[in-house]
Protein backbone atom coordinates (compact mmCIF):
# COMPACT_ATOMS: atom_id res chain seq x y z
CA UNK A 1 0.00 0.00 0.00
CA UNK A 2 1.99 3.39 -1.01
CA UNK A 3 0.56 6.91 -0.15
CA UNK A 4 -1.90 7.08 -3.33
CA UNK A 5 -4.08 4.25 -1.76
CA UNK A 6 -3.79 5.33 1.36
CA UNK A 7 -5.05 9.14 0.13
CA UNK A 8 -7.44 7.54 -2.31
CA UNK A 9 -9.16 5.55 0.56
CA UNK A 10 -9.19 8.72 2.62
CA UNK A 11 -11.14 10.33 0.21
CA UNK A 12 -13.89 7.69 -0.37
CA UNK A 13 -14.32 7.59 3.37
CA UNK A 14 -14.67 11.11 3.73
CA UNK A 15 -17.58 11.33 0.82
CA UNK A 16 -21.21 12.03 2.83
CA UNK A 17 -23.95 9.54 2.35
CA UNK A 18 -25.61 11.54 -0.13
CA UNK A 19 -23.06 11.73 -2.39
CA UNK A 20 -22.42 7.70 -2.55
CA UNK A 21 -26.36 7.16 -3.25
CA UNK A 22 -26.45 9.48 -5.90
CA UNK A 23 -23.09 7.42 -7.47
CA UNK A 24 -25.22 4.01 -6.81
CA UNK A 25 -28.64 5.53 -8.18
CA UNK A 26 -26.65 6.75 -11.18
CA UNK A 27 -24.98 3.53 -11.66
CA UNK A 28 -28.53 1.68 -10.95
CA UNK A 29 -30.17 3.75 -13.42
CA UNK A 30 -27.19 2.89 -16.24
CA UNK A 31 -27.84 -0.78 -15.98
CA UNK A 32 -31.00 -1.06 -15.84
CA UNK A 33 -31.39 1.16 -19.72
CA UNK A 34 -28.25 -0.93 -20.91
CA UNK A 35 -28.82 -4.81 -19.10
CA UNK A 36 -31.06 -6.84 -21.29
CA UNK A 37 -32.94 -8.16 -18.03
CA UNK A 38 -35.02 -7.11 -15.11
CA UNK A 39 -32.42 -6.52 -12.30
CA UNK A 40 -32.98 -6.75 -7.98
CA UNK A 41 -34.30 -3.51 -6.89
CA UNK A 42 -32.06 -1.12 -4.72
CA UNK A 43 -34.91 -1.07 -1.64
CA UNK A 44 -32.82 0.65 1.08
CA UNK A 45 -31.29 3.05 -1.56
CA UNK A 46 -34.56 4.14 -3.15
CA UNK A 47 -35.82 4.66 0.30
CA UNK A 48 -32.87 6.87 1.19
CA UNK A 49 -33.81 8.74 -2.01
CA UNK A 50 -37.26 9.20 -2.17
CA UNK A 51 -37.20 10.47 2.07
CA UNK A 52 -34.22 13.33 0.84
CA UNK A 53 -36.19 14.05 -2.02
CA UNK A 54 -39.46 14.43 -0.17
CA UNK A 55 -37.85 16.88 2.29
CA UNK A 56 -35.99 18.85 -0.24
CA UNK A 57 -39.45 19.48 -1.80
CA UNK A 58 -40.68 21.25 1.59
CA UNK A 59 -38.04 23.02 1.87
CA UNK A 60 -38.37 24.07 -1.84
CA UNK A 61 -42.68 25.10 -0.49
CA UNK A 62 -41.53 26.66 2.42
CA UNK A 63 -38.94 29.00 0.82
CA UNK A 64 -40.29 29.98 -2.25
CA UNK A 65 -42.48 32.81 -0.51
CA UNK A 66 -38.78 34.02 0.88
CA UNK A 67 -38.14 37.30 -1.86
CA UNK A 68 -34.56 38.10 -0.82
CA UNK A 69 -32.72 37.63 -3.73
CA UNK A 70 -29.61 36.23 -2.44
CA UNK A 71 -31.94 32.75 -1.11
CA UNK A 72 -33.63 33.12 -4.07
CA UNK A 73 -30.92 32.14 -6.28
CA UNK A 74 -29.90 29.37 -3.42
CA UNK A 75 -33.44 28.08 -4.65
CA UNK A 76 -33.01 28.28 -7.68
CA UNK A 77 -30.19 25.80 -7.78
CA UNK A 78 -31.84 23.72 -5.56
CA UNK A 79 -34.49 23.08 -7.62
CA UNK A 80 -32.60 22.42 -10.48
CA UNK A 81 -30.85 19.64 -8.87
CA UNK A 82 -34.23 18.53 -7.60
CA UNK A 83 -35.06 18.00 -11.16
CA UNK A 84 -32.41 15.96 -11.72
CA UNK A 85 -32.89 13.95 -8.95
CA UNK A 86 -36.08 13.60 -9.94
CA UNK A 87 -35.82 12.74 -13.83
CA UNK A 88 -32.92 9.45 -12.53
CA UNK A 89 -35.62 8.05 -10.36
CA UNK A 90 -38.52 8.18 -12.96
CA UNK A 91 -36.17 7.12 -15.79
CA UNK A 92 -34.72 4.46 -13.73
CA UNK A 93 -38.35 3.36 -12.25
CA UNK A 94 -40.02 3.89 -16.09
CA UNK A 95 -36.85 1.56 -17.61
CA UNK A 96 -38.14 -1.45 -15.22
CA UNK A 97 -41.39 -1.16 -16.05
CA UNK A 98 -41.25 -1.23 -19.27
CA UNK A 99 -39.42 -4.69 -18.72
CA UNK A 100 -42.11 -5.79 -16.26
CA UNK A 101 -44.62 -5.36 -18.72
CA UNK A 102 -42.28 -7.57 -21.09
CA UNK A 103 -43.30 -10.02 -18.12
CA UNK A 104 -46.85 -9.23 -17.59
CA UNK A 105 -46.72 -9.41 -21.30
CA UNK A 106 -45.72 -12.96 -21.14
CA UNK A 107 -47.81 -14.35 -18.87
CA UNK A 108 -51.15 -13.59 -21.05
CA UNK A 109 -49.27 -14.98 -23.73
CA UNK A 110 -48.66 -18.40 -22.39
CA UNK A 111 -52.15 -18.69 -21.68
CA UNK A 112 -53.13 -17.80 -24.52
CA UNK A 113 -50.73 -20.32 -25.86
CA UNK A 114 -52.42 -23.25 -24.17
CA UNK A 115 -55.06 -22.71 -25.72
CA UNK A 116 -53.72 -22.37 -28.77
CA UNK A 117 -51.33 -25.03 -29.33
CA UNK A 118 -54.33 -27.29 -27.72
CA UNK A 119 -55.85 -26.32 -30.80
CA UNK A 120 -53.32 -26.89 -33.11
CA UNK A 121 -52.50 -30.25 -31.83
CA UNK A 122 -56.53 -31.29 -32.00
CA UNK A 123 -56.62 -30.08 -35.58
CA UNK A 124 -53.24 -30.70 -37.45
CA UNK A 125 -49.89 -31.13 -35.47
CA UNK A 126 -51.09 -34.59 -34.44
CA UNK A 127 -50.68 -35.79 -38.36
CA UNK A 128 -47.46 -34.24 -38.45
CA UNK A 129 -44.57 -36.75 -37.84
CA UNK A 130 -43.64 -36.60 -34.26
CA UNK A 131 -40.11 -34.66 -35.10
CA UNK A 132 -41.77 -31.41 -36.43
CA UNK A 133 -45.07 -31.16 -33.84
CA UNK A 134 -43.04 -29.59 -31.17
CA UNK A 135 -43.38 -25.77 -31.20
CA UNK A 136 -40.73 -24.67 -29.03
CA UNK A 137 -38.13 -26.02 -31.68
CA UNK A 138 -34.30 -24.39 -31.07
CA UNK A 139 -33.11 -26.40 -34.48
CA UNK A 140 -30.77 -24.04 -36.50
CA UNK A 141 -30.29 -21.89 -34.14
CA UNK A 142 -33.40 -20.07 -34.23
CA UNK A 143 -35.65 -20.30 -31.03
CA UNK A 144 -39.59 -20.72 -31.41
CA UNK A 145 -40.10 -18.69 -28.18
CA UNK A 146 -38.56 -14.98 -27.52
CA UNK A 147 -37.33 -14.39 -24.15
CA UNK A 148 -35.44 -12.12 -22.94
CA UNK A 149 -31.76 -12.18 -25.03
CA UNK A 150 -29.33 -13.07 -21.87
CA UNK A 151 -26.37 -13.40 -24.69
CA UNK A 152 -27.00 -9.83 -25.99
CA UNK A 153 -23.80 -8.17 -26.08
CA UNK A 154 -22.90 -5.28 -23.28
CA UNK A 155 -20.22 -2.55 -22.79
CA UNK A 156 -18.50 -3.20 -19.43
CA UNK A 157 -16.27 -1.62 -17.55
CA UNK A 158 -14.47 -3.39 -14.98
CA UNK A 159 -13.87 -2.18 -11.36
CA UNK A 160 -12.02 -5.06 -9.97
CA UNK A 161 -9.11 -7.74 -10.94
CA UNK A 162 -10.91 -10.19 -12.22
CA UNK A 163 -8.81 -12.25 -13.33
CA UNK A 164 -9.16 -14.87 -17.25
CA UNK A 165 -12.88 -15.04 -18.32
CA UNK A 166 -13.71 -17.72 -21.07
CA UNK A 167 -17.06 -17.76 -23.20
CA UNK A 168 -18.87 -20.97 -22.96
CA UNK A 169 -18.75 -22.87 -26.44
CA UNK A 170 -16.27 -20.22 -28.10
CA UNK A 171 -12.94 -19.88 -28.53
CA UNK A 172 -12.56 -16.30 -26.25
CA UNK A 173 -10.34 -16.28 -23.84
CA UNK A 174 -9.96 -12.75 -22.28
CA UNK A 175 -8.36 -11.31 -19.14
CA UNK A 176 -10.41 -8.61 -16.96
CA UNK A 177 -8.09 -6.03 -14.98
CA UNK A 178 -9.22 -3.13 -13.58
CA UNK A 179 -10.08 -0.44 -15.91
CA UNK A 180 -10.50 -2.06 -18.69
CA UNK A 181 -13.87 -1.75 -21.38
CA UNK A 182 -14.89 -5.12 -23.01
CA UNK A 183 -17.79 -5.61 -24.92
CA UNK A 184 -18.61 -9.19 -23.99
CA UNK A 185 -22.24 -11.09 -23.89
CA UNK A 186 -24.17 -10.42 -20.45
CA UNK A 187 -24.45 -13.66 -19.23
CA UNK A 188 -21.01 -14.02 -19.00
CA UNK A 189 -20.30 -10.57 -16.86
CA UNK A 190 -24.14 -11.02 -15.33
CA UNK A 191 -22.80 -11.97 -11.90
CA UNK A 192 -19.29 -9.88 -11.58
CA UNK A 193 -21.74 -6.36 -12.82
CA UNK A 194 -24.56 -8.13 -9.63
CA UNK A 195 -21.90 -7.68 -7.05
CA UNK A 196 -20.11 -5.08 -8.01
CA UNK A 197 -16.78 -5.52 -9.75
CA UNK A 198 -17.82 -4.78 -13.32
CA UNK A 199 -20.38 -1.62 -13.98
CA UNK A 200 -22.54 -1.96 -17.59
CA UNK A 201 -21.74 1.71 -19.56
CA UNK B 1 -45.43 4.94 -18.07
CA UNK B 2 -43.09 2.76 -19.51
CA UNK B 3 -39.82 3.78 -21.36
CA UNK B 4 -40.66 3.99 -25.06
CA UNK B 5 -36.71 3.58 -25.90
CA UNK B 6 -34.41 0.84 -26.78
CA UNK B 7 -32.31 -0.45 -24.55
CA UNK B 8 -28.70 1.64 -24.39
CA UNK B 9 -28.10 5.38 -23.22
CA UNK B 10 -29.23 7.79 -25.54
CA UNK B 11 -26.72 11.13 -26.53
CA UNK B 12 -28.93 13.27 -24.04
CA UNK B 13 -29.22 11.25 -21.24
CA UNK B 14 -25.32 10.37 -21.82
CA UNK B 15 -24.76 14.71 -21.57
CA UNK B 16 -26.93 14.50 -18.43
CA UNK B 17 -24.51 11.97 -16.86
CA UNK B 18 -22.03 13.97 -18.07
CA UNK B 19 -22.89 16.98 -16.08
CA UNK B 20 -22.39 14.77 -13.11
CA UNK B 21 -18.44 15.41 -13.67
CA UNK B 22 -16.52 18.10 -11.44
CA UNK B 23 -15.28 21.29 -12.92
CA UNK B 24 -13.59 24.14 -11.81
CA UNK B 25 -14.60 27.59 -11.68
CA UNK B 26 -13.62 30.63 -10.53
CA UNK B 27 -16.56 32.65 -8.70
CA UNK B 28 -17.23 36.39 -9.84
CA UNK B 29 -20.11 36.57 -6.63
CA UNK B 30 -20.29 34.82 -3.33
CA UNK B 31 -22.63 31.70 -3.07
CA UNK B 32 -23.27 30.37 0.29
CA UNK B 33 -22.58 26.29 0.69
CA UNK B 34 -25.70 24.48 -0.26
CA UNK B 35 -26.97 20.85 1.12
CA UNK B 36 -28.15 19.37 -2.24
CA UNK B 37 -29.45 15.97 -2.71
CA UNK B 38 -26.43 14.88 -3.86
CA UNK B 39 -24.18 16.45 -1.06
CA UNK B 40 -22.90 19.48 0.00
CA UNK B 41 -21.65 22.12 -2.51
CA UNK B 42 -18.89 24.00 -1.26
CA UNK B 43 -19.17 28.21 -0.31
CA UNK B 44 -17.89 29.92 -3.29
CA UNK B 45 -15.63 33.16 -2.47
CA UNK B 46 -14.17 34.73 -5.07
CA UNK B 47 -11.69 34.57 -6.28
CA UNK B 48 -11.00 30.91 -4.85
CA UNK B 49 -11.32 28.17 -7.34
CA UNK B 50 -13.59 25.68 -6.49
CA UNK B 51 -14.34 22.16 -8.34
CA UNK B 52 -18.19 22.13 -8.72
CA UNK B 53 -20.64 19.62 -10.74
CA UNK B 54 -20.61 20.67 -14.31
CA UNK B 55 -24.30 21.23 -14.54
CA UNK B 56 -24.05 23.86 -11.53
CA UNK B 57 -20.99 25.20 -13.29
CA UNK B 58 -23.00 25.69 -16.50
CA UNK B 59 -26.03 27.41 -14.65
CA UNK B 60 -23.80 29.78 -12.91
CA UNK B 61 -22.00 30.97 -15.92
CA UNK B 62 -25.07 31.69 -17.73
CA UNK B 63 -25.58 33.92 -15.09
CA UNK B 64 -21.89 35.07 -15.47
CA UNK B 65 -21.41 34.62 -11.37
CA UNK B 66 -18.49 32.60 -12.20
CA UNK B 67 -15.99 31.23 -14.99
CA UNK B 68 -15.17 28.41 -16.02
CA UNK B 69 -11.18 27.23 -16.06
CA UNK B 70 -11.25 24.45 -18.93
CA UNK B 71 -9.47 21.48 -17.68
CA UNK B 72 -5.70 20.95 -19.21
CA UNK B 73 -6.27 17.89 -21.63
CA UNK B 74 -8.34 20.43 -23.50
CA UNK B 75 -5.82 23.06 -24.20
CA UNK B 76 -4.65 22.99 -27.69
CA UNK B 77 -1.19 21.81 -26.69
CA UNK B 78 -2.49 18.77 -24.60
CA UNK B 79 -5.48 17.74 -27.96
CA UNK B 80 -2.28 17.99 -30.15
CA UNK B 81 -0.41 15.55 -28.21
CA UNK B 82 -2.84 13.12 -28.07
CA UNK B 83 -4.04 13.45 -31.59
CA UNK B 84 -0.31 13.02 -32.73
CA UNK B 85 -0.80 9.68 -30.51
CA UNK B 86 -3.86 8.60 -31.70
CA UNK B 87 -2.59 9.23 -35.37
CA UNK B 88 0.87 8.01 -35.47
CA UNK B 89 1.36 6.02 -32.46
CA UNK B 90 -1.89 3.60 -31.67
CA UNK B 91 -3.31 3.31 -34.79
CA UNK B 92 -6.04 0.53 -34.40
CA UNK B 93 -6.50 1.17 -30.37
CA UNK B 94 -7.75 4.69 -28.87
CA UNK B 95 -5.37 6.78 -26.53
CA UNK B 96 -5.04 5.24 -23.10
CA UNK B 97 -7.91 7.23 -20.45
CA UNK B 98 -6.99 8.52 -17.00
CA UNK B 99 -6.37 5.70 -14.65
CA UNK B 100 -8.83 4.72 -12.22
CA UNK B 101 -7.82 5.48 -8.84
CA UNK B 102 -5.85 2.71 -6.61
CA UNK B 103 -7.86 0.89 -5.10
CA UNK B 104 -5.96 -1.75 -2.36
CA UNK B 105 -8.61 -3.36 -1.17
CA UNK B 106 -10.85 -3.63 -4.16
CA UNK B 107 -13.25 -1.33 -2.12
CA UNK B 108 -12.64 1.88 -4.12
CA UNK B 109 -15.74 1.51 -6.64
CA UNK B 110 -15.84 5.30 -8.35
CA UNK B 111 -15.64 5.40 -11.60
CA UNK B 112 -16.99 8.57 -14.35
CA UNK B 113 -18.98 10.99 -13.70
CA UNK B 114 -17.85 10.94 -10.52
CA UNK B 115 -13.92 10.75 -10.76
CA UNK B 116 -12.16 14.28 -10.88
CA UNK B 117 -10.68 13.91 -14.28
CA UNK B 118 -12.11 17.20 -16.01
CA UNK B 119 -11.27 19.64 -12.85
CA UNK B 120 -7.93 22.31 -13.25
CA UNK B 121 -5.83 19.71 -11.64
CA UNK B 122 -6.48 16.89 -14.34
CA UNK B 123 -3.96 14.98 -16.03
CA UNK B 124 -3.39 16.65 -19.41
CA UNK B 125 -2.06 13.51 -21.28
CA UNK B 126 -5.52 11.77 -21.07
CA UNK B 127 -8.97 11.84 -22.57
CA UNK B 128 -11.22 10.65 -20.15
CA UNK B 129 -14.84 8.77 -20.30
CA UNK B 130 -16.55 11.90 -21.29
CA UNK B 131 -14.20 13.76 -23.21
CA UNK B 132 -16.53 14.80 -26.22
CA UNK B 133 -19.80 15.71 -24.36
CA UNK B 134 -17.73 17.74 -22.26
CA UNK B 135 -15.56 19.58 -24.39
CA UNK B 136 -18.52 20.20 -26.52
CA UNK B 137 -20.20 21.56 -23.71
CA UNK B 138 -17.84 23.79 -22.49
CA UNK B 139 -17.33 25.31 -25.84
CA UNK B 140 -20.68 25.99 -26.34
CA UNK B 141 -21.48 27.62 -22.72
CA UNK B 142 -18.05 29.60 -22.61
CA UNK B 143 -16.05 29.81 -25.19
CA UNK B 144 -14.43 33.17 -23.89
CA UNK B 145 -13.14 31.06 -20.75
CA UNK B 146 -11.08 29.63 -23.64
CA UNK B 147 -7.26 31.18 -24.94
CA UNK B 148 -8.02 29.59 -28.19
CA UNK B 149 -11.57 28.17 -28.93
CA UNK B 150 -11.84 27.76 -32.35
CA UNK B 151 -8.31 25.26 -32.08
CA UNK B 152 -9.75 23.65 -29.53
CA UNK B 153 -12.51 23.09 -31.76
CA UNK B 154 -10.54 22.17 -34.59
CA UNK B 155 -8.89 19.44 -32.96
CA UNK B 156 -11.72 18.02 -31.26
CA UNK B 157 -13.03 17.12 -34.31
CA UNK B 158 -10.04 15.93 -36.12
CA UNK B 159 -9.94 13.61 -32.53
CA UNK B 160 -13.65 12.99 -33.00
CA UNK B 161 -13.13 11.62 -36.80
CA UNK B 162 -9.61 9.71 -36.06
CA UNK B 163 -11.74 8.04 -33.51
CA UNK B 164 -14.94 7.26 -35.26
CA UNK B 165 -12.67 6.04 -37.71
CA UNK B 166 -11.34 3.45 -35.00
CA UNK B 167 -14.13 2.24 -33.85
CA UNK B 168 -15.42 1.39 -37.56
CA UNK B 169 -11.90 -0.04 -38.33
CA UNK B 170 -13.01 -2.32 -35.16
CA UNK B 171 -15.63 -4.17 -36.69
CA UNK B 172 -13.10 -6.51 -38.27
CA UNK B 173 -11.92 -7.62 -35.19
CA UNK B 174 -15.52 -8.46 -33.95
CA UNK B 175 -16.62 -12.09 -33.08
CA UNK B 176 -19.45 -14.03 -31.43
CA UNK B 177 -17.54 -14.63 -28.13
CA UNK B 178 -17.28 -10.86 -27.75
CA UNK B 179 -14.97 -9.99 -24.94
CA UNK B 180 -13.79 -7.34 -27.15
CA UNK B 181 -11.59 -4.38 -25.47
CA UNK B 182 -12.04 -1.11 -25.63
CA UNK B 183 -9.93 0.43 -23.54
CA UNK B 184 -10.21 4.62 -23.89
CA UNK B 185 -13.73 4.79 -25.62
CA UNK B 186 -15.75 7.27 -24.56
CA UNK B 187 -19.20 7.69 -23.59
CA UNK B 188 -20.81 9.47 -26.34
CA UNK B 189 -18.70 6.91 -28.68
CA UNK B 190 -20.59 3.76 -26.75
CA UNK B 191 -23.39 5.55 -27.07
CA UNK B 192 -23.26 5.84 -31.18
CA UNK B 193 -21.74 2.56 -31.62
CA UNK B 194 -23.81 0.50 -29.48
CA UNK B 195 -26.75 -0.38 -31.66
CA UNK B 196 -24.17 -1.05 -34.56
CA UNK B 197 -21.05 -2.92 -32.58
CA UNK B 198 -23.80 -4.91 -30.23
CA UNK B 199 -25.96 -5.96 -33.59
CA UNK B 200 -22.53 -7.67 -35.41
CA UNK B 201 -21.69 -9.44 -32.07
CA UNK B 202 -25.36 -10.74 -31.46
CA UNK B 203 -25.46 -11.25 -35.39
CA UNK B 204 -22.67 -13.51 -35.39
CA UNK B 205 -23.56 -15.45 -32.59
CA UNK B 206 -26.41 -16.35 -34.11
CA UNK B 207 -25.30 -17.37 -36.99
CA UNK B 208 -22.97 -19.54 -35.11
CA UNK B 209 -25.32 -20.46 -32.53
CA UNK B 210 -25.61 -24.27 -33.48
CA UNK B 211 -22.12 -24.59 -33.76
CA UNK B 212 -21.88 -23.30 -30.59
CA UNK B 213 -24.67 -25.60 -28.86
CA UNK B 214 -23.34 -28.73 -30.22
CA UNK B 215 -19.89 -27.55 -29.02
CA UNK B 216 -21.31 -27.03 -25.19
CA UNK B 217 -22.98 -30.23 -25.03
CA UNK B 218 -19.70 -31.62 -26.45
CA UNK B 219 -17.77 -29.90 -23.54
CA UNK B 220 -20.44 -31.30 -21.04
CA UNK B 221 -20.48 -34.66 -21.71
CA UNK B 222 -16.59 -34.70 -22.59
CA UNK B 223 -16.41 -33.45 -18.96
CA UNK B 224 -18.75 -35.64 -17.05
CA UNK B 225 -16.98 -38.85 -18.47
CA UNK B 226 -13.73 -36.75 -17.86
CA UNK B 227 -12.16 -37.31 -21.28
CA UNK B 228 -12.92 -33.47 -22.01
CA UNK B 229 -9.17 -33.12 -23.52
CA UNK B 230 -9.77 -36.28 -25.91
CA UNK B 231 -12.93 -34.88 -27.57
CA UNK B 232 -11.42 -31.74 -27.85
CA UNK B 233 -9.19 -32.47 -30.25
CA UNK B 234 -11.70 -34.69 -32.06
CA UNK B 235 -13.43 -31.28 -32.86
CA UNK B 236 -10.18 -30.02 -33.73
CA UNK B 237 -9.04 -33.07 -35.96
CA UNK B 238 -12.64 -32.92 -37.76
CA UNK B 239 -12.47 -29.05 -38.49
CA UNK B 240 -9.22 -29.87 -40.68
Amino acid sequence: MDIDDILADIDREALPQESLDLQELTRAWVTERVAPELLPYPDALMERVSARIRRQIELVEEQTGNMDPKTNFSLIIIQTELERFKFLVRSFLRARIAKVLIRVRKQYLSAHHALLSSHYQASFLSQFPPLLQRLDDTAGGVSMVDAPDLDSAVFVRVLKDVGVVSVEGTDTIFEMQRGDVFVVRWRVVRERVLVGDAELI
Amino acid sequence: MALPLPRGLTPPEVAFICEMELVTVIPRQRLDALELLGGPTPALRPPHRNNIPLWLALLLKRQRRANIVPPPWLQPAALSAILEFETKHAKDVFSPPPKLPPSADGSNMTSPPFLPSSTADAPPDALPYHWLELGEMLLNAAPDDFEEPDQVRRLMRDLREVRMAKLRAGVDVLDAGGGVKMNGVGGMEVAEGRAFIGGVIDGLRKIGASREQSRREGEADGGANGYGRTADYDDDEMDV
